[in-house]
Order: structure tokens, then sequence, then C-alpha cells
């Protein structure tokens, strides 16, 4: 090889390829970066206090990461309240029922991350400063924010790691925050809901009143829950061996169901933010082919057990079509709370809200020993006292207007 | 190109500069893009794991290697059509042995084609007239109405029970925020004027404003209703 070539050769490499040593190095921590900057007095953190009663668990890289129980702000997720409602009516009602303290209010936007990565009708900047408003109002209002959306979960860690990295970010990101009469804050954690239901799984696991041991579930870990930023994420040793994370697998195992691996359990669901509405033939063909199909016929599964609002919806929206091509499986997908709030007690129709779901879940509830049919009576006959004019029931106290 | 030079975000008097060079230039001049790409080994990990190529002809190791290649006009040719593909599920960001992050790097090429108003933009965000009205105006994403049988024939024989006496079974929800139909919970106005403000100050409106006009009016009149019904609220 000519002198010159080599050379040239070796400084494309140096230069455009050989940053392998980074795969040695652990990602910085950003929450050390953000407690710097709190010294400095560039941005106020919230901090959990002791009414949050936090609890500490090891994340991937064997860093600490404290879930906050108490005295939550729901972050709510516009997918799972706009059509799959039992989703954080089954997380407030487990609240309910652990006696703990939170706030549902009107003051809050989606992450509108949603529409970013199917769209890329945004920028950086309103990502951020729509987060930062979200932020801020649960700040003002003494509540730590609660995710509820893998995808506003992860696009939260990413907008929090960028804003410490960058300081014009975070001159930007203020001056509109001034403008709407808010400041710069940033959360010390970005916190899950299924982190929050893994740290309290023995206390709902408890409050179980049907047997599931007879019961099949496979897991769907959603990507943007795990593998966006995927050092925030909670491993345990007991679960997988400590290879994969845990939530959602170990509260499955603390209700006694059987969870069974499936060889295509590290795939997507293939929601694909534009795809579900614009390109569905992708959407049901992944999620048939990849995960449904593989899930029935690999580990004979009775229910799919999901974390996050796009893959419930692409997993139980798309089996129906799937007859078209001979794929008959009917597999109930539900998320990991309401699966627990049905276990505990919860009503199938007023709680869990599965009537909205498209697959069939009644067989999944009759092998339970759960009374769907009376549930069904009595939801009818409640929908008929609503439109005579009867005031709707509700989880919590009506704001005072 | 200096490569401290970087922005936050798009320059709106840039809309319709298609030329390959300064595609290029704004996609690398991102603030996120050298914290997504690395180099790359070729090895071709994000592929294999990439649910998009196993069904379309898209592979995020080609979406990498024509990056770094440089080559301007390969780059513009990816942005019309060929990187749209891509679900955004990161499972090639998490991966990669070098810790690029291929779907971070779409997302700055999405953003580059839209913002310079690329044709193939205009198609590809026709079906989503829907989904930006309610994003811009209440920053929900999906409601309960959209979902319905018309748009989702597909969904299967439950969905017309879905659309049905929708406003009685949102009651029957028993949460407060969620008992509505065109929203997927309820927001304040304040929310909402908060929001059109970041709009305003971040180029939002200003980029549908470019992209689609007819959208736009929509959106401004909305925007003008509720800042007026605010205002009128505040002075009282």
């Amino acid at each position: 090889m000519p002198t010159e070539l080599k050379t040239t050769g070796w400084d494309f490499v140096t230069t455009k390829v050989d940053k392998r040593a980074i795969q040695h190095q652990n990602p910085e921590d950003p929450r050390e970066h953000l407690k710097e900057l709190e010294e400095k007095g560039e941005v106020t953190v919230i901090h959990m206090t002791e009414e949050n009663r936090p609890i500490t668990v090891e994340t991937l890289l064997g860093r600490s990461k404290r879930i906050p129980t108490n005295k939550l702000w729901h972050h709510k997720s516009c997918g799972q309240c706009g059509n799959i409602p039992g989703y954080p009516t089954s997380i407030m009602w487990f609240m309910n029922r652990l006696g703990l303290e939170y706030l549902d209010e009107t003051h809050q936007t989606s992450c509108t991350a949603w529409n970013y990565h199917g769209s890329g009708t945004s920028n950086l900047v309103a990502l951020a400063a729509v987060a930062v408003r979200n932020w801020h109002r649960a700040y003002e209002t003494g509540y730590y924010p609660l995710i509820h959306c893998g995808t506003s979960f992860g696009n939260y860690k990413e907008i929090r790691n960028l804003l410490v990295e960058h300081q014009e970010l975070r001159d930007e990101v203020r001056r509109i925050m001034n403008k709407v009469g808010r400041d710069l804050v940033i959360p010390e954690e970005i916190v899950h809901y299924s982190e929050w239901l893994h740290v309290l799984r023995k206390e709902v696991a408890a409050m179980k009143i049907y047997d599931v041991s007879h019961v099949v579930a496979t897991v769907h870990p959603a990507c943007h829950v795990w593998k966006m930023i995927p050092e925030d994420v909670i491993y345990d040793g007991s679960i997988y061996g400590g290879e994969r994370p845990a939530p959602t697998t170990a509260i499955l195992l603390e209700l006694g169901a059987q969870v069974r691996d499936y060889s295509t359990w590290y795939d997507c669901c293939g929601f694909g933010f534009r795809h579900i509405l614009t390109e569905r033939e992708f959407s049901r063909s992944f999620s048939l082919e990849r995960k449904i199909k593989v899930m029935v016929e690999e580990a004979q599964s009775d229910v799919a057990i999901t974390q996050d609002t796009g893959c419930t919806t692409t997993l139980d929206k798309n089996q129906w079509i799937g007859k078209a091509h001979g794929y008959d499986y009917e597999l109930p997908v539900m998320a990991d709370v309401q699966f627990a709030a049905l276990l505990a007690g919860a009503d199938p129709y007023k709680v869990a809200q599965l009537q909205w779901h498209t697959a069939g879940w009644e067989k999944l509830l009759d092998k339970i020993g759960i009374d769907w049919r009376t549930s069904k009576q009595q939801y009818e006959s409640y929908l008929e006292e609503l439109k005579a004019g009867k005031a709707p029931d509700q989880l919590y106290p009506l704001p005072m207007v | 190109m200096n490569p401290t030079e970087t922005h936050l975000k798009l320059d709106p008097d840039e809309v319709g500069i298609q030329d390959a060079e300064s595609l290029l230039h704004a996609i690398q001049s991102d603030v996120r893009y050298h914290e997504a790409i690395h180099g790359c080994l070729n090895c071709g990990v994000c592929s294999g794991s990439c649910p998009s190529h196993r069904f379309f002809d898209y592979s995020p190791r080609i979406v990498v290697q024509t990056l770094l290649s440089g080559d301007a006009e390969a780059v513009k040719g990816m942005m019309d059509e060929y990187i749209w593909a891509c679900a955004q599920c990161y499972t090639c960001a998490m991966r990669c042995p070098l810790h690029n992050s291929p779907g971070g790097l779409v997302m700055i090429m999405r953003e580059v084609a839209v913002w310079r108003g690329m044709e193939a933009v205009h198609r590809l965000l026709k079906p989503y007239g829907r989904v930006l009205l309610k994003v811009l105006s209440i920053g929900n994403q999906l409601t309960p109405d959209m979902i319905q049988p018309d748009f989702f024939p597909d969904w299967g024989p439950k969905i017309p029970w879905s659309s049905t006496d929708l406003a009685i079974k949102r009651q029957a929800i028993p949460v407060y925020t969620l008992q509505v139909t065109n929203s997927a919970w309820r927001v304040s106005p304040e929310t909402s004027y908060e929001l059109y403000t970041i709009y305003e100050e971040t180029g939002v409106f200003r980029l549908i404003e470019q992209i689609d006009p007819n959208l736009y009016e929509v959106v401004a009149d909305m925007v003008e209703e509720l800042r007026e019904s605010v205002e009128e609220a505040r002075a009282r």
C-alpha cells in the first residue's frame, strides 16, 4: 500500500472511525452535572422530599435511582387517556387503595414527542420548553411528576440530558419560560409509572384476590422506556439474570403469573409513530409477525403485558385484520397496571375499562375466574343512568371551579 | 464546516433552500449531531435489529455511512423518502458499539427536510393533518373522537362501539379530567395559552404556516379566539 494512502487511511480511521474507546467508558451521569449547575445557581432542581417517600433501586450501570411513591403529579399520556382509559384509571385506583396522595389536573400538555418523532414538525427548543413547562407546573403545585407514557419518559430523559449539557439551550428555554411566567426547573429524576409500580410490587401483590399461577404472560417492554438513555433503566439480578430490565416482569412474578420468554422479546411493537397512522401495513405486519404470533406459538401466551401507550394500542388493535391472512390469535393485550388491578379486584369495565380493547379478553378473565358478565351488566346500567342525568362517579374529589 | 458551529433550531428564513450542501450543513451543525455519530465500523448491528430494515428498503447503517461520507447529494436523496421508513424505536442507538444514534440522526434529517419544505414532506404529512391540529391547539396528539371506523376500518368490529355514545362512555371513566371527547384530557385555556407562546417563540407556528397554510389558518383562528378569552378572563 502506498505510504500516502496508508497515512490518509489512518487519518480517516482515527478521525472518523476509531472512537471505539468510548464503549469502554460509561456515559457521564447527568445528575452529577445537574447538581453542579444547581450549586452554581444556574437551575432549580425539583427534589424529592420525605413526603414523596422515595425508594432506591439500581439501574443498568449499578447507579442508584430514587423512585418517589407518594404525592405525585400525574403527567398523563395522550394515547392512554385517548384510547386506553383503563390505563391511567388503574394507576389512580391503586393510589387510592394504597392511601397515596396525588394530583390529576388540567394544567398539563402532552410531551408532543409522538408528533415530533412521526412528523418532524417541531424542534429541540420547542420540545424542551414543553417539557419544562410541565415540570414547572408540577413544581409549583408541590407534587413530584410521574410520567405515564414511555415516549414522554424517554423524551424527557433526553431533554434533561441536553439541558444539562448545553447552556445555550438552558438560556433559550429560560427566556421562553419567563415569557409565560415560569422558570427553568429540572427534576432530580425522571420517573416512569412502571418504576413506581415496580418498587411497590409487594404492596400491590398483597392485594391480589385471584390465583394466576396457571396463566401464562408474555412481556413486551417498550422501546422508549428501556432503549432511550438505557443507563437510567432499573435492572435487578434476580430478573432475567440482570440482563434485561426488571419493571413489569417483576410485578408479574410477584403476582404469581407464569412469565414466559419468547425469541422476539427485544423487538419493537411496530408502532413507528407515523406508521401507526399512515403506514399501517407495516405496523400490523410487524406486530403480528414479530410479536403476537411468536408470543402465542412459542410461549402459548394467555396475555401480552405492556408498559406503554403505543405498544398497547399497536399489539391490541392490529390483531383483527390478521384474520384476513389466517392469523386468528385473539391474544388479550393490557398494561401491567391493568392486569394487577384486575387481580386486586378492580372492576374490568369501570376501572380496567377493558371494553375499549379490541382483542378478546373475556376468555382470559374466565380462566382467572373474574365475573366480567355481571360487570358488563352493571356497566350498561350505569351508562343508562348517566344518560338519564346521573352525575358520574369519580376516583377523587372534583376540583373547585 | 467549523465543527464548533452549532445551532439549536433551524432558521425559518431558510425555508425553501434545498441545495444539497446547505441541507448537509444544516444537519451537521445541529447541536445534537456530534452526540449521535461517532464513526462506523460497518458491523451492521443496527440494521440487523432494525424493524424497518425488515420491511422496507431502509438501513440505519446506510444512514450513518452516507452522513460520514459527506456526500451531500446522497444525503439529500435519502431525505426525500428513505429516512421516513425509520420507526424511531432507537434499538439501533441502544445496540451500536460506538454509541451512534441512527434514529437520532434520522430525526435531525426529518426536521431539516420539514423546515426546508422538501417536496416529499408535503405528501408525507398530508394524512397527519388531524394530529397536527390537535397537537397545535391543545397539546394532545390523540383524542377519543379521532377513533372512528372510517379512519380505522382495519381495527375491527369493536371500533364502531368506541365511537357511539362517546360522551356518555367517557363520562363513565371515573377520572374527571378524562370525561371529554375532543381531547385526551381536559386542558385548561391557560395551559393552551402558554403552549401557543412556546410555539410562537420556537418558530413552530411559522413552520406550519409555510408547510400547510390551510391548517395554519384554522389554527390561527383558534389561537386568536383562545387568547382573547384568556385575556378577558385575566382582566376580570
